[in-house]
């Protein structure tokens, strides 16, 4: 038995064809059509990504156009001038310690779901990703200023510490205002680590903590980068809580405000753009490596 | 010896079997999907908690409930494998990686390279696992897990998805290893061939319950009630009302044209339907009320036309559905008969 069709069963009489005719008249092929339409489809998202470019780098590139190497350099080389961005450098680094030391750990027991009650304790990450800046300064100041009893007790420590106005209350704010994007980004590298990995690991011997070493967090690494670097974008540029509870030391942020409401837009620039240069390579580095880690193991 | 008498609670029932499985000896878990097949590995491997059991291995308490003396020793150190369908291969690592993960690997890597030269990897060990073909990728788990010295072996359907060829190929290495090493090996398999090539015994699983242990050709040919022999592949059952109700167990590959009354059951029917199966061929033959598939050399009627068969020493099963004796006669000769009876 063959399954080859029979054309005259199908449609009677079989047809000779005019391979130049009746084709001719009916336009392109199904073929030709398909590649125009790819075309022209093509053409048009490679329009539309110029647009999304243009329209999100256009603030960046107004900046750099009004900026000359004589204004930065000019601007930057005072006595002084740098310490604003040593500041933001150094609690910057202060605050992604402080999220690599709590919320990793906080991250990974949501992601396993190894939290009583997890959502209230997701619901408490997006309360905090979705109050205002200025809205969160304004709390911490009825949280951990000095008439409070944590202001109190920092007050009673050796060092007298205050949690306003000090290099410690510019960590708070930051830490508050980056925390939440770090949580919930590190919960979704660990919830996509495949669980059966880890038990496969643990069936060949290692420990829990081996385990999270050695397959946990080497295969979150690359979502954990991203998160890590998105919250330290987000502390470089903290400034809601910041102005409220931490207006000295200045930061970057702080920086950039006080100049433009004392001396005007353009010597605030230079500052602007130093935030910048800080702020966005390590999460555009890290989305690189991640996406480069990511197509490595897909192979 | 791996010996395991578990009870895990499930939502819908509570899986409650005991497994003794010796030293180089292989055993197959066959039942339908939801069983409970996969929650008995993993009680077993210590990946969840037992409502009660005890689980020895080699001598080692693993798992127990009774008290005094209740222990659960965590996974990392019960020395138990386990391969699932998915390899399971952690992605950063390449297949030496892989293959040297267990803490106790030997370090000069003389071990690791006389695994990989018997599981013909030795030429891939530097690649990542995702550019490993599904083959390759279960050669190197299981070359894992031999390299971490288990045990006892766990096998969770780790072939399905994988070619007949291939799967037969594994097939084959994982059985002279585990009798190379002398280690108790478990199979759990939903395909019932893949279960009969494997195992030296084969257990039946249904909703938790193990129905039926003993070695694979007895438990396809004498199961022990209808339900094992419906799990097993017995697509008719024919009811003997003068003989109080007994049912004959009908399989389709058990059934041959014509009638031969000295080797089992004659049945007459109309053929309701066929279609090729394999090189032979399936009909659907409607004998009374009851439907018989069978599975024959050739094409003996048209869809409609009568047809006469032979169920070959069929089991028999009572009202109850346990089994029972062949209903007044002895039991049938064996089949095929000997070509000394066919020339007399």
């Amino acid at each position: 038995m063959s399954w080859a069709p029979n054309p005259a069963a199908a449609g009677g009489a079989v047809r000779r064809e005019d391979p130049s005719g009746p084709r001719r008249r009916r336009g392109p092929g199904p073929a030709t059509a398909l590649s125009r339409v790819r075309s022209v489809s093509g053409a048009a998202s490679v329009a539309g990504a110029l647009v999304i470019w243009v329209a999100l780098l256009g603030p960046v590139i107004a900046l750099l156009t009004h900026l000359s190497g004589h204004e930065i350099i000019s601007a930057l080389t005072g006595p002084g001038d740098l310490d604003p961005l040593v500041t933001s450098l150094a609690a910057g680094g202060v605050t992604l310690a402080v999220l690599l030391v709590f919320c990793t750990p906080l991250a990974w027991m949501l992601a396993r779901g190894s939290l009583p009650f997890p959502r209230v304790w997701e619901a408490g990450v997006l309360c905090s990703l979705l109050l205002p800046p200025l809205v969160i300064g304004l709390l911490l100041i009825f949280m951990v200023g000095p008439y409070t009893p944590i202001g109190e007790l920092l007050n009673a420590t050796p060092w007298h510490l205050s949690a306003t106005n000090t290099f410690l209350a510019l960590v708070i704010a930051e830490v508050y205002e980056s925390a939440p994007y770090y949580v919930v980004g590190a919960q979704a590298a660990f919830a996509d680590v495949d669980p059966r990995m880890e038990q496969q690991a643990a069936l060949l011997g290692d420990r829990p903590r081996r385990v999270f070493r050695r397959v946990t967090l080497p295969l979150a690494a690359p979502g954990l980068g991203v998160a890590l670097s998105v919250a330290w974008a987000r502390a470089m540029g903290a400034f809601g809580a910041v102005i409220i509870i931490a207006y000295h030391p200045y930061g970057l942020p702080l920086q950039i405000y006080i100049t433009l409401q004392e001396t005007g837009l353009a010597s605030a620039l230079p500052y602007a753009l130093v935030l910048l240069v800080v702020a966005l390579p390590l999460p555009l580095a890290a989305y690189t490596w991640s996406a480069r880690a990511r197509r490595r193991r897909r192979g | 010896m791996l010996d395991a008498d578990v009870e895990v609670d499930r939502r819908e029932f509570t899986v409650c079997a005991t497994l003794r499985v010796a030293p180089g000896e292989r055993l197959a878990l066959f039942g339908p999907s939801g069983a409970g097949k996969t929650t008995l590995l993993e009680a077993i491997a210590g990946l969840v908690r037992p409502r009660r059991a005890r689980v020895e291995l080699g001598g080692r308490v693993l798992t127990s409930t009774e008290s005094p003396g209740a222990c659960f020793v965590p996974p990392w150190q019960r020395r138990v494998g386990l391969l699932r369908q998915d390899p399971g291969l952690f992605p950063h690592l390449s297949a030496r990686g892989n293959l040297r993960y267990a803490p106790g690997v030997d370090p000069s890597g003389r071990e690791l390279a006389q695994v990989a030269e018997v599981l013909g990897l030795s030429g891939l060990l530097s690649a990542m696992p995702a550019r490993l073909s599904g083959g390759q990728a279960h050669r190197v788990a299981l070359g894992r897990l031999l390299l971490a010295h288990c045990e006892a072996l766990l096998l969770d359907e780790p072939y399905t998805g994988l070619d007949a060829s291939l799967r037969r190929v594994l097939t084959e290495l994982v059985i002279e290893l585990t009798g190379a090493r002398s280690v108790p090996a478990v199979l759990v398999a939903h395909e019932l061939a893949e279960a009969q090539a494997f195992a030296d015994r084969l257990a039946i699983l249904d909703r938790g319950r193990l129905l039926q242990v003993g070695a694979p050709d007895e438990v396809v040919l004498r199961p022990a009630s209808r339900r094992v022999a419906e799990l097993v592949g017995y697509l008719g059952f024919v009811t003997r009302r003068e003989q109080d109700g007994a049912v004959a167990g009908i399989h389709p590959e058990r059934v041959v044209a014509g009638a031969h009354p000295g080797h089992g059951v004659v049945l007459a029917g109309v053929v309701a339907g066929g279609r090729p199966a394999g090189a032979g061929w399936e009909a659907d033959l409607r004998v009374g009320d009851e439907n018989v598939v069978c599975r024959l050399r050739e094409r003996h009627a048209e869809a409609g036309g009568e047809l006469v068969v032979t169920a070959i020493d069929p089991p028999w099963f009572g009202p109850d559905g346990a089994a029972i004796d062949p209903p007044g006669r002895p039991p049938a000769p064996a089949w095929p008969p000997d070509p000394e009876q066919i020339r007399t």
